[in-house]
This record gives structure tokens, sequence and C-alpha cells, in this order.
């Protein structure tokens, strides 16, 4: 069974794929472009997560 | 001799030609054929890789598959969104795939997994369809 966190991890990395190739016309720009997206929806994901656990305590 | 890949970079925009659209048709029912079809053997594999890990995830999480039937205008977003997985969608209906309605919380995660790997293949699609006819500049 998956975990919050890893079905995020999942999530991200699939759509990451397809923002990456299809939002670029170069491979290099394709993978950098799939990279950064990866980046912004985990690290997001890990800030907002603190944030409301800050709230919450 | 030009090859197809050479052929379809030469295509130039407004050009009639069907081939774009049997494209769009071909990336919508499964998807990353577009791409395929197209002579991107990589671009079109990873796609459907994505986007079939997306759906099985959504089916395996227990997620929604929406359908009309209720008339609820955020079900019948769902099933918009969930359509966009062409021929994936048509079998987990024939099937009885996934859920018909979220009874688990991660139930919830599947029904996005689903919705939005309905999405993004119609981005492949539009992108498949933006190459063939010579928008999207063929790399």
């Amino acid at each position: 069974m998956l975990t919050h966190f890893s079905a995020v991890l999942l999530f991200s990395l699939f759509t990451s794929v397809v923002f990456g190739i299809t939002q670029r016309a170069q491979p290099r720009m394709m993978i950098r472009f799939g990279a950064f997206c990866f980046a912004i929806f985990v690290g997001s994901t890990i800030v907002i997560s603190w944030l409301m656990y800050a709230i919450k305590h | 001799m030009a090859t197809e890949a050479q052929q379809i970079a030469q295509r130039v925009p407004g050009e009639k030609s069907s081939f774009p659209a049997l494209v769009l048709l071909a990336g919508w029912l499964i998807p990353g054929a577009g791409h395929l079809l197209l002579g991107k053997w990589t671009r079109g594999l990873l796609l459907f890789a994505s986007i079939l890990g997306m759906y099985l995830i959504g089916l395996g999480l227990q997620g929604k598959i929406y359908s009309t039937s209720t008339g609820d205008i955020l079900d019948i977003l769902g099933f918009a969104g969930q359509l966009g997985l062409g021929l994936l969608y048509v079998l987990a209906r024939v099937m009885s795939w996934g859920a018909s309605s979220v009874t688990i919380t991660l139930g919830d995660y599947g029904t996005k997994f689903l919705v939005v790997g309905g999405l993004l293949n119609l981005i492949t699609a539009v992108d498949a369809h933006s190459l063939a006819n010579g928008r999207k500049a063929s790399a």
C-alpha cells in the first residue's frame, strides 16, 4: 500500500515527465523543465505540510 | 529519400492534411500513440508509462470512475477529466474497475490520479497534434 508521501512522489514524477515532454521542444530543456516541475511539486508539498503542522501545533 | 519524420518536420502550419487529426485521435485513445506515430519512440513510451502509471495507481487506490448518470455537476467535471484517458477509461467502465463511490481515504487520492491522468493524456494528444501540423518545433 502506498504511503501519502510515496503517492506524492509518484504523482510528481509522472506529471513532471508529461510536463517536461509537452512543454519544451528540445530534449535537454525537457529534462531541465521536468526536473524543475518535480522539485516544485515535492518541495511545495513538504513546505505546505510543515505549515499545516505549525498551524495545528 | 525523406523519412516520415523529416516529412513531418517540413509540414507548415495551416497545411491541410488529415494526418494531424489522426495523430490527435490516436494520442487520445492510447496514451503516447500520437508521438509513436510521429516516430518519437522515447517520448511516446515515456508518456505511455507515465499515464498508465497514473491510471494503475488510481485504480489501485480504489479511485472513483465517474459517469454522467448522477447529473451532479462535479461528477460531470470528473467524467470529463477521466474521459481524457481514452480507451483506458472505456476499459475501466467495461471491466467495472475502480470504485463507484469513494469509500476509503486513499480512494480520494486515487480519484485525483485518474482525473489528472486523463487531463495529462489530453495535453499529450494536443502536443502530438502540434508536432504533426508543425506548430511545435520537432527536435
